[in-house]
């Protein structure tokens, strides 16, 4: 099997053909994860892994699917919640990290009066707010434009299932992420799934042999990385058994 | 022969890496970035951890030692100031020696050595913790110039091949990073100067890539010439890891 992708190691200098050059309205080049930039215009990857690049975006990242999940402002988490301070619950998002802050007022409809009650231990689905080196992560289940929860908020019901990152990333991607499981099993039964970019789906098909069924075939799909005809033949063996 | 290496199998652990070659074989795992205790945090760097457990008991004064090696080594390739008030963990379990690596007249330390410093790159590179730069090592072994069988150096030797050299008269490490600059020289025994500029100068050959091949290199991989460079096989390796991440783009 050949891989197109060039692959890089850590200090290596991409060379300036490798990359997207901006074009057009878009002017700036955008660094992912992975790589750095030395000033004056060299790039060089901080990690190993395949160089991916969107012409379109004029952005360039590494792709590689291993390691401890990094939280990214923007990105959907399902966070732990750990203990209640006097204005935000404490969340984890990995094990043995600092917590990240979840205030009680970034919830739909919350006021000083009406908070939203957490037991240590239940789980949230939330967007990463702020994420910098310097400070502990800040959670938000509210958008802060409209106030409107946008289908984030606590997770009643479900069981959690571990992922790895990539197969996260391949779930939110939609399309592009070739992940056609979740379609063929909806078609024929309900279920609600939410997908945490630090490797975590919680499946909820309202009894826990679908439940069951549903996040096997999720980490199954994720671990022997199969293909689509592969997916499908997978949907028909989980909805013969339930 | 170029060294085993299988990445990401302990599922547990956030890198992790087993190292097969010549005999030894090292599994390594790192976890990484986490919490870092109150006492070992420092304000603008990782904290990197090393431990070392050796094939047979606990740790003596020798592992001691050889972590405080790999640690000062680690501490150059890895981008501390990325990921400050953070704990890296690396733990290198020796899982097997070769029979006669407790015979060889060459101070185990430094046999063991440049295999740790592989399991450890591996582990990181395998953990995705941000590093300036790779790491390749290895041992040159120089035996006493009277044997009728000496030749003039032992580049990167077996257990055995350093049993028949007998007796060996200096033993060197060295490490360099994938600019190839010199990360780690540990010497034991007698040399001039002279010996050891030379034994420098053939393990720079071994370690690091040829000089503006650097694109070359990216193709030459593929038609299977790994092996010969330290470079190149980490190179290899890094692709098979990133082949075995996206099959998933190629299955059916």
């Amino acid at each position: 099997m050949a891989v197109d992708t060039m692959v890089v190691l850590p200090g290596d200098t991409v060379p300036q053909e490798a990359l997207p050059t901006p074009m057009g309205k878009k002017k700036h080049l955008t660094l992912g994860p992975g790589l750095r930039h030395m000033p004056p215009s060299t790039v060089s990857s901080t990690i190993a892994g395949g160089l991916v690049t969107d012409p379109k975006k004029v952005a360039a990242w590494i792709e590689s699917n291993s390691g401890r999940y990094l939280p990214a402002t923007g990105d959907l988490v399902i966070a732990t919640v750990q203990t209640s301070t006097a204005e935000a619950f404490n969340c984890t998002l990995t094990p043995h990290t600092p917590y990240a802050a979840l205030p009680h007022l970034a919830f739909e409809g919350a006021s000083k009066k009406t908070r939203p009650q957490l037991a240590p231990n239940s789980l949230v689905y939330a967007r990463v707010a702020s994420a910098t080196k310097d400070f502990a992560p800040e959670l938000t289940c509210v958008d802060p434009s409209t106030g409107k929860s946008e289908g984030l908020g606590p997770l009643k019901s479900g069981m959690v299932f571990k992922i790895s990152l990539g197969m996260a990333r391949r779930l939110l991607a939609g399309k592009k992420g070739g992940v056609v499981l979740l379609e063929a099993l909806g078609e024929k039964m309900g279920f609600e799934i939410a997908v945490g970019r630090n490797g975590v789906v919680v499946v909820d098909g309202g009894n826990v042999k679908s439940t069951l069924a549903i996040g096997k075939a999720v980490q199954e799909v994720d671990e022997q990385a199969l293909g689509e005809k592969a997916q499908k033949k997978l949907a028909d063996r989980v909805l013969k058994s339930v | 022969m170029a060294p085993d290496a299988v990445l990401s199998h302990l599922h547990r652990a956030d890198g992790s890496a087993t190292y097969t070659h010549n005999g030894y074989c090292i599994i390594g795992a790192v976890n990484g970035p986490i919490e870092v205790l109150r006492r070992d945090e420092r304000p603008e760097e990782a904290t990197i951890e090393v431990n070392v457990r050796p094939a047979v008991g606990v740790g003596s004064p020798k592992e001691r030692h050889i972590e405080t090696l790999l640690h000062n080594t680690l501490r150059s390739i890895i981008s501390t100031p990325s990921i400050p008030r953070t704990l890296v963990q690396i733990t290198l379990q020796v899982h097997s020696l070769p029979d006669e690596d407790s015979s060889t007249g060459v101070s185990p330390s430094l046999t063991l050595l440049p295999h740790l410093l592989h399991t450890a790159l591996l582990a990181l590179l395998s953990a995705s913790i941000p590093l300036s730069t790779t790491l390749t090592a290895v041992l040159i072994a120089l035996p006493s110039t009277n044997t009728p069988t000496a030749c003039t150096q032992l580049l990167s030797p077996t257990a055995i091949e350093l049993l028949r050299a007998k007796p060996i008269r200096s033993a060197h490490v060295f490490a360099f990073s994938g600019e190839g600059k010199m990360l780690l020289n540990e010497s034991d025994g007698t040399f001039s100067y002279e010996e050891w500029d030379e034994a420098a100068e053939a393990a720079e050959e071994v370690c690091c890539k040829e000089d503006g091949a650097v694109v070359l290199a990216e193709n030459m991989e593929v038609d299977g010439r790994e092996g010969e460079n330290l470079d190149g096989w980490l190179r290899s390796v890094v692709r098979t890891k990133v082949e075995h991440e996206q099959r998933w783009k190629s299955a059916r």
